[in-house]
């Protein structure tokens, strides 16, 4: 409290280079793939049978 | 420390050892790519082949020699290279038990090839009853699996003498993922050596009248789709344990590895029957366990997904790459080494989603028997696999043969990945798009009496011959270099990279080298998912097939 200037520094830091959260999107991104591939093929098997 | 010393370079006696093993598979690649380039040829409706020679011929030479030789070479000799690199030389009699696998397979290869090319098995490489061939064929093939185990037996040998002389301490990863790999095979090959020695050779040579079609078919399922795995795993091992170090980051995870693999080991073999799933004679409750079984396959391939994700970001934030995705313009993309199998890699993300469209009941229904699975199979076999095998080539050739990959090679290889993923491309998509219409798989061109979806399917064939095309410039591009990295290379040294675990990483356990429990584990599933099936089918089973020979 007493010296608020240091709390405003360490929020200009460089990113944490332990930060995975392009894995993250990443992984997201292949879920989504996967899913919409899948949801694709089913309707094609609804309109179908 | 251990009494064996820990190579840098593999052992030259080792390194001959593996590069015959190579020189069958490139041959083979010589031989298939061109048998695939005809088919292409031909269903495009605009080239029929000369001399009689019949497309299912051609079909037979392409799926054999490349779907069955040229995979289990290239891998027998990776993972011999891998396992004398990370554990030491083999001794003189490892060697020795190595050679004697090696010509056993390349015996047996020739014997199948021969009866292919008289045209007395053009039975395709699922060779499935009542389909009948010589019986040389299905013993030269016999052959090759045999001298497979042999192989394997080097590959074990080696490493039960490295776990004697370091008692306590997990094995080196890539001996580690070679021996799940090999021990995946001898499980999933029991499978197709009982349908070739008790059903097939007896039938063929006329001992028998009648074949159990059914039996036949399931016991090459439970060894097909292990078979892929087969192929899939040695990709992997490079994706894990190599590519990292090439990149000059850190394995992510040593046991992340170690588990996925051990899970491919459990989960691979009891899921057959998701090929057989529009088949009568089984009964939908154990198709729907094996297709659960099939389901459980993709968590290990999502840690992989992920774990290469993370040893991506993680070396490129290293090299202080920053945003959500800076990390990506920090990979070396200028070396081939990576770049190779890193394509690979993409086209396993289409390749697992068309795999998991597949092993669902309902949706097996679109595609059973399509093209489409000719496509999905180009997608994981013949790129995500093959474009990872190529990769490894291009530093695991001249480190065996005392040469280097130059500039201008690697250059090269960079160019060869583009065509392949072009020619791909247009192939395997055209396949996927032709599929979905209905055009089946594993016929030659017709136009089903003038049939109205049929010629549909046609510019989907000629986008297919394109493709096809393309691959076959991107085979001789690869045999040009293989032959280059092989005899004409400058001289050097060429380095064999193995990773190296990340620091922040946690300390392997030694639970996945407790052989007991996951061979348990793995023969236990087996049972369980096949047990009461085979039952039904032979206690039901109609009369059986006689041999049918239409070529």
């Amino acid at each position: 409290m007493a010296q608020p200037g240091i709390g405003k520094k360490t929020n200009t830091k460089v990113e944490d280079q332990s930060s995975l959260k392009g894995t993250l999107a990443s992984v997201f991104l292949l879920g989504f793939f996967l899913i919409i591939t899948w949801v694709g093929v089913y309707f094609l098997f609804l309109d179908r049978f | 420390m251990s009494t064996k010393s820990i190579n840098t370079i593999v052992d030259r006696r080792d390194g001959k050892l593996a590069m015959a093993h190579f020189y069958v598979a490139f041959i083979a690649l010589a031989i298939g790519g061109l048998a695939g380039l005809l088919q292409t040829l031909v269903r495009s409706g605009k080239y029929e082949l000369p001399w009689g020679i019949g497309y299912y011929q051609v079909l037979t030479v392409h799926g054999v020699v490349l779907g069955l030789v040229l995979t289990t070479f290239f891998i027998m000799g990776f993972q011999l290279a891998a396992v004398s690199r990370t554990s030491g030389a083999l001794t003189d009699k490892q060697r020795m038990t190595g050679w004697i696998g090696f010509w056993l397979m390349t015996i047996g290869t020739v014997m199948a090839a021969v009866m292919i090319l008289l045209n007395e098995a053009s039975v395709l490489y699922t060779f499935y009853a009542p389909l009948q061939a010589h019986a040389l064929y299905y013993v030269g093939l016999t052959l090759v699996i045999v001298g497979s185990w042999i192989d394997g037996a080097a590959l074990i040998m080696a490493y039960a003498s490295w776990r004697k002389a370091n008692p306590g301490k997990p094995s080196p990863l890539l001996t580690f993922m070679a021996i799940v790999n090999t021990l995946l095979w001898i499980v999933a090959t029991i499978g197709v050596a009982a349908t070739v020695l008790f059903q097939l050779l007896p039938w063929s040579l006329g001992l028998v009248e009648r074949v159990d079609v059914l039996v036949s078919r399931t016991l090459f399922w439970y060894f097909g789709h292990p078979l892929v795995y087969f192929w899939l795993l040695p990709a992997y091992m490079a994706w894990y344990a190599i590519v990292p170090k090439i990149i000059g980051g850190k394995i992510f995870s040593d046991s992340l590895a170690r588990m996925s693999f051990i899970l491919f080991l459990l989960f691979s073999i009891p899921v057959g029957f998701h090929h057989q799933l529009m088949e009568p004679g089984i009964d939908p409750a154990w198709k729907f366990l094996q297709v659960i079984l099939t389901f459980l396959v993709i968590i290990p391939s999502l840690m992989t997904a992920f774990s290469l994700f993370a040893t991506f970001e993680m070396f490129g934030r290293s090299k202080g790459a920053t945003g959500l995705f800076g990390w990506v313009k920090k990979l070396p993309w200028g070396d081939a080494r990576f770049a190779v199998p890193f394509i690979g890699m993409l086209a396993f993300i289409p390749a697992g989603a068309g795999g998991v469209i597949n092993a669902s009941h309902q949706l097996n229904q679109v595609v059973h028997n399509t093209i489409w699975v000719t496509g999905h199979f180009h997608l994981t076999l013949a790129t995500s696999v093959i474009l990872t095998f190529f990769g490894i080539s291009y530093w695991l050739v001249p480190h065996l043969t005392g040469r280097v990959l130059t500039k201008a090679m690697n250059k090269l290889a960079i160019i060869q990945a583009v065509i392949w993923a072009i020619g791909m491309t247009f192939m395997s998509g055209a396949m996927h798009a032709a599929g979905l219409l209905g055009a089946p798989r594993r016929s030659s061109f017709s136009t089903y009496g003038g049939s109205e979806q049929a010629a549909e399917w046609i510019p989907y064939q000629v986008a297919q011959a394109v493709g096809g095309s393309i691959l076959f410039l991107g085979i001789i591009l690869m045999l040009y270099i293989f032959i280059n990295l092989a005899f004409f290379a400058p001289k050097g040294e060429q380095e064999f990279p193995v990773g190296e675990v990340a620091d922040a990483a946690e300390k392997t356990p030694m639970v996945f080298e407790n052989w007991k429990l996951w061979i348990g584990i793995t023969v236990l599933l087996i049972l369980f998912a096949y047990t009461i099936p085979f039952i039904d089918m032979i206690q039901n089973a109609p009369i059986g097939s006689k041999g049918y020979k239409f070529f």
